[in-house]
């Protein structure tokens, strides 16, 4: 039996992450915005961000087992799927709509008031969307890894540690390339404080990162069922570790916290890049380590003797 | 308004997996896909004190429903009289029921892009019949009913005996109850 029976593939994941990096590059740039003024993070890091939720979505429909009527998850209000596929959305179109404002030649780019209003409508649906993935996994209460609120806790700090890489490698790919700067087509994000801060700052909020993590895998391995004990173990010595350990925490954790505490901003972009490479990892297993569920009396058993690849051979004998 | 119910002797079922056969060939299910497996415990104890259950696991028709309530479409339903369905023109195969059902009991069609699961057999109790895992058991080990009739066989081994509903510390409420067989072998 293959294990697309039961449970979530790849896109899945790479929806959350998209979805987490796109909706806090989205709320950074609202709330630098709102608080601290024009032009506090880059007109390309501000596209990035509703671009990103696009890709999410579009992973999200792949994963569909009927992709073309990918419009009925828009049904249920009471299914979280629900919200975050109209947040999503709203997400896409006052992100689109806000990092428009930063090409001065559109004839509407002077409009403050209305900008104002859409970085608003930028922090709340991209806090929306960086969020819901993490309370989505907590409430299963069968999937004893994802299941709390720890899990949430990690997707949001997550969705800010890339969301905010995100943000630097922009500002760095866009300072580059600054020929439309210069031409005075788009605003310019030099003088940003923000910008300025956001290395040291992921930097700090990676390192909670890693702190928050030993905590959580410590928690679930001395978990309160044996399942939740077993399912962690799978993270510290077992099929999981490896990845976890060396792509996630070292590579996509450690590495960018000394990177990012350099001068230099071509190293800052690399170390925003090993993070955001880090969430997307992180992501990836996290999704994966929703196979492991409360199992029922012998299914364990059951299940382990079910013969694993021999569909095509079924199928074609049939 | 009939509530419908199962309750599963374990006492009774030798664990032939006839109702697996009878499901899959009923509901037309692709090779790689099982409605309700039936699982072994066992053996265990010491000799010559063995023991061993065999536990027939299907949709338990939850009363409070992970699933339906994870549904991004609306395809998952609850009916009135308590059977759980899928309205297969609404389902987009996106799984999240899949996710969230404690059992284990929604699967992925991969040939139709879709889930499905267990619904009572509701063709055949709309019509008045007995589930079809039901009519196979030749062990009686399957009693299908309405729970709200005193007078049915469900209400009254529920009533008469200890059962138990799987991972009830979940709040899902199932609608299929087990008697577990243990202490009365052990006799
Ligand atoms: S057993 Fe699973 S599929 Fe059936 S009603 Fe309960 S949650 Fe839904
Ligand atoms: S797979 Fe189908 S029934 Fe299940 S949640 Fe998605 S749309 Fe609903």
């Amino acid at each position: 039996m293959s294990r697309k029976h039961d449970e979530w593939g790849w896109m899945l994941a790479a929806d959350f992450f998209f979805a987490g990096l796109g909706g806090a590059m989205l709320a950074i740039a609202g709330i630098a915005d709102l608080f601290l003024g024009d032009a506090q993070t880059s007109v390309l890091g501000n596209f990035a961000g509703a671009i990103f939720i696009a890709i999410g979505a579009g992973l999200l429909i792949l994963e569909l087992g009927r992709p073309f009527q990918a419009f009925r998850v828009f049904m249920n209000p009471k299914s979280i799927l629900t919200f975050g596929a109209w947040n999503m959305t709203f997400a896409i179109i006052a992100g689109l709509l806000f990092a428009s404002f930063g090409i001065t030649i559109l004839p509407w780019s002077g409009f403050i008031l209305v900008r104002k209003f859409l970085a608003a409508f930028c922090v709340i649906f991209g806090l929306v969307v960086a969020t819901y993935p993490g309370v989505l996994l907590a409430r299963h209460k069968a999937r004893p890894f994802w299941n709390g609120p720890g899990i949430m806790v990690l997707f949001f700090l997550s969705s800010f540690i890339t969301g905010m890489a995100g943000h630097i490698l922009s500002g760095y790919v866009i300072g580059e390339s600054s020929w439309f700067i210069a031409e005075g087509y788009i605003v310019s994000s030099f003088s940003s404080l923000v910008l300025q801060d956001l290395p040291h700052l992921t930097a700090i909020m990676l390192l909670f990162q890693l702190i928050f993590w030993a905590g959580y895998i410590w928690i679930k391995r001395s978990g309160g069922t044996e399942r939740e004990a077993e399912a962690a173990q799978r993270w510290v010595n077992g099929d999981l570790s490896a990845s976890f350990q060396l792509g996630f925490i070292l590579l996509g954790t450690i590495v960018p916290i000394v990177l990012l505490l350099f001068t230099t901003p071509a190293i800052h972009s690399v170390g925003a890049c090993l993070a955001i490479l880090g969430g997307a990892i992180m992501r990836y297993l996290v999704v994966r380590a929703g196979e492991d569920r409360t199992w029922l009396p012998g299914e364990q058993k059951y299940r382990s003797r079910l013969p694993v690849g021999d569909e095509e051979f079924l199928k074609v004998w049939k | 308004m009939a509530r419908y119910a199962m309750v599963i002797d374990t006492r009774r079922c030798i664990g032939c997996q006839s109702c697996t056969v009878a499901c899959k060939v009923h509901n037309e299910l692709p090779v790689d896909m099982i409605y309700n497996p039936v699982t072994t415990v066992g053996p265990t104890g010491v000799f010559p004190n063995l023991h061993m259950v065999h536990i027939p696991l299907l949709c338990m028709h939850c009363e409070n429903t992970p699933c339906v309530d994870a549904c991004p479409t609306g395809a998952s339903l609850r009916r009135e009289d308590g059977i759980v369905w899928i309205d297969e023109k609404k389902c987009v195969g996106c799984k999240a029921c899949v996710m969230a059902c404690p059992y284990g009991a929604r699967i992925f069609n991969q040939e139709k892009g879709i889930v499905q699961k267990c619904d009572f057999c509701l063709d055949r109790v709309e019509k008045g019949n007995i589930p079809r895992c039901v009519q196979s058991c030749h062990q009686k080990a399957r009693i299908f009913g309405d729970l709200d009739d005193p007078n049915s066989e469900v209400a009254k081994l529920k009533n008469s005996h200890h059962t138990v509903r799987l991972l009830d510390e979940l709040g899902s409420k199932p609608s299929v109850f087990y008697i577990y067989g243990l202490e009365a072998r052990m006799k």
